[in-house]
């Protein structure tokens, strides 16, 4: 683990605490995909917030909220303290983000199977107004349960928008539903360009998502496990959907600074 | 009104570079030319209504204004929670034209009815719902909603008025005035009320927009403590509307309106108009019943 993914672990157990709210362990399986994107990939910062041009990310998966205004508050989209404000009656940050409180964040997520199709229409925007810009969009592999994710797979392969990349933060909750079989295989049939990559391995991240191919749309399965960087995220079920206590937060911060280590 | 339809939306397309139409596989011949002349904004995107609701908000998001046409339940039902969340909920604009109005597609059965519109989308905050009568009217409420920043259902009816009435979005238009109560008479319903009304000393009110629903026209006009609704909606749609716009002061409330059915029978419109008590005959019946309630 990378010392800029263990400070967004921290940062994001101190917000669930404050928070009294959290989705740990499928926050923390997107966290080297956020840290990637947005120290690497993404031509998009505070000062092109408004800018047509800029590149977007959707977040589809709005379970990894946290995770996204984390790294926002790190790269002063606003300020870090209101992280620890998360979930009051009157907060501008809370589990999922509305949009229209912190127009930074692109879409307002918290419905599985909108984020998507909506980065596919921002994608088809960018075309018809000749922008030079990409779209990713991370979604779970859970989500990919729901059918307007495949409408938006359909409508992404049939209007080659190869400036989408989808990216599957594959943590294997379809392992405990419906069986969905090789996700890379479906996403090929649907005519997308697939790679699976280490979704803990920054460099193999940005490596996957360096891949483009003209006339289809990207998907990198970024292979993760829940509740990466903390034994008992990983290990205990529990933890699913709920905030620790403050004796718990500081374990919890104790296992991620000794993980790998 | 489907061709000054489609007469605004290509004007639109033509003179607006952000503006984009989305089929979803309804009323592609007439538009055949803008599909070939700007494909890159213009298309048929295939029949995932739900998905392609979610495309128009990434549009809006991005700066293109979505114009999807398709058919009510397939939009208002299907792609409900995409209205809510995609635009509602962002609040972001967008224009959602429907075909089949209430019951337009007779023959084809309850699943192309949509009577629920109005008092479903009524539930999405921002939400603009307009209602034209006639072709004229749909003209000037597109024009006066497509940029507007909010999202925008427009109910088309293939049933038009004859009765011309020079409408304004957001307003309600005065057709008569008189002391036993208020008639509120809604798009293709106006021709069958008026004959309805004939010789009744009552106050016509005609609403093509329905939400933001203009309370302050029907606050200023109450009269006699009753209201009608004359509207091919389910029973009941405007009534939270209508007491609001009565400002606290009691009001009866009744109409000529779609029963809470599930409506199982085919035939023409007009059949199910007669049966349901919405033609002239069957407004004046219970409009008569109710003025002497």
């Amino acid at each position: 683990m990378t010392e800029r993914a263990r400070q967004l672990r921290k940062s994001i157990l101190r917000m669930a605490y404050f928070a009294q709210d959290a989705n740990l362990p499928s926050t923390f399986s997107a966290v080297e995909i956020l840290r990637v994107l947005y120290d690497r990939v993404l031509r998009a910062s505070p000062e092109t917030a408004d800018d047509p041009g800029r590149d977007r990310f959707v977040l589809s998966k709005g379970q990894a909220t946290m995770g996204l205004l984390a790294i926002l508050a790190e790269k002063g989209y606003f300020p870090q303290e209101e992280l620890l404000t998360a979930c009051r009656y009157d907060s501008r940050v809370s589990m999922q983000a509305d949009r229209t409180k912190l127009p930074f964040v692109e879409v307002s997520a918290g419905s599985l199977g909108h984020g998507f199709p909506m980065a596919a229409g921002m994608a088809w925007a960018n075309r018809i107004m000749g922008r030079n810009a990409s779209v990713y969009v991370l979604a779970g592999d859970g989500e990919m349960n729901e059918g307007a994710m495949w409408e938006a797979a359909l409508f992404a392969a049939s209007e080659k928008l190869d400036r989408l990349t989808l990216i599957i933060d594959d943590n294997d909750s379809i392992g405990r539903m419906v069986r969905m079989g090789d996700l890379s295989e479906k996403l090929r049939a649907f005519g997308f360009q697939t790679v699976e990559a280490d979704g803990h391995d920054e460099e193999a991240l940005a490596q996957a998502l360096a891949v483009r191919h003209p006339g289809m749309p990207m998907a990198v399965l970024a292979k993760t496990i829940r509740g990466y960087g903390s034994q008992t995220l990983t290990e205990d079920r529990s933890w699913f959907h709920r905030a620790p206590t403050k004796n718990e937060m500081e374990q919890l911060i104790q296992e991620v600074e000794c993980c790998g280590t | 009104m489907r061709k000054a339809m489609q007469e605004a939306v290509r004007g639109i397309i033509r003179s607006r570079k952000d503006a984009a139409l989305l089929l979803v596989d309804i009323g592609v011949f007439p538009f055949r030319d803008l599909l070939e002349q700007y494909p890159e904004r213009a298309k048929n995107i295939g029949i995932f209504e739900a998905g392609t609701v979610s495309v128009a908000a990434g549009l809006s998001l991005a700066g293109v204004t979505p114009i999807l046409y398709g058919i009510s339940p397939f939009i208002v039902q299907r792609a409900l929670e995409q209205l809510k969340l995609g635009f509602a909920y962002q609040k972001i604009g967008g224009n959602f034209i429907t075909t089949g109005a209430a019951y337009d597609f007779s023959t084809l059965g309850y699943s192309h009815y949509c009577p629920e519109d109005a008092a479903t989308l009524r539930l999405l905050p921002g939400m603009e719902i307009l209602a034209p009568g006639t072709p004229e009217q749909f003209t000037a409420l597109f024009h006066a909603c497509c940029f507007d920043g909010k999202p925008s259902y427009f109910r088309m009816t293939d049933h038009s008025c004859k009765v011309p009435v020079s409408i304004e979005f957001g307003k309600a238009a005065v057709i008569k005035r008189g002391a036993r109560a208020v008639v509120i008479a809604v798009a293709e319903q106006l021709d069958a009320t008026l004959e309805a009304c004939t010789g009744l000393d009552v106050t016509i009110l005609y609403y093509t927009t329905l939400a933001p629903f203009d309370k302050q026209t029907l606050c200023c006009e109450l009269v006699g403590g009753k209201v009608f609704v004359s509207a091919a909606f389910y029973t009941g749609s405007l009534y939270p509307e209508i007491m609001d716009g009565a400002g606290g002061r009691p009001v009866q409330i009744s109409g000529a309106e779609i029963p809470l059915e599930i409506l199982r029978n085919y035939g023409t419109k007009e059949e199910k108009d007669k049966a349901l008590g919405l033609d002239a005959v069957g407004i004046r019946r219970k409009l008569e019943a109710f003025l002497t309630d």
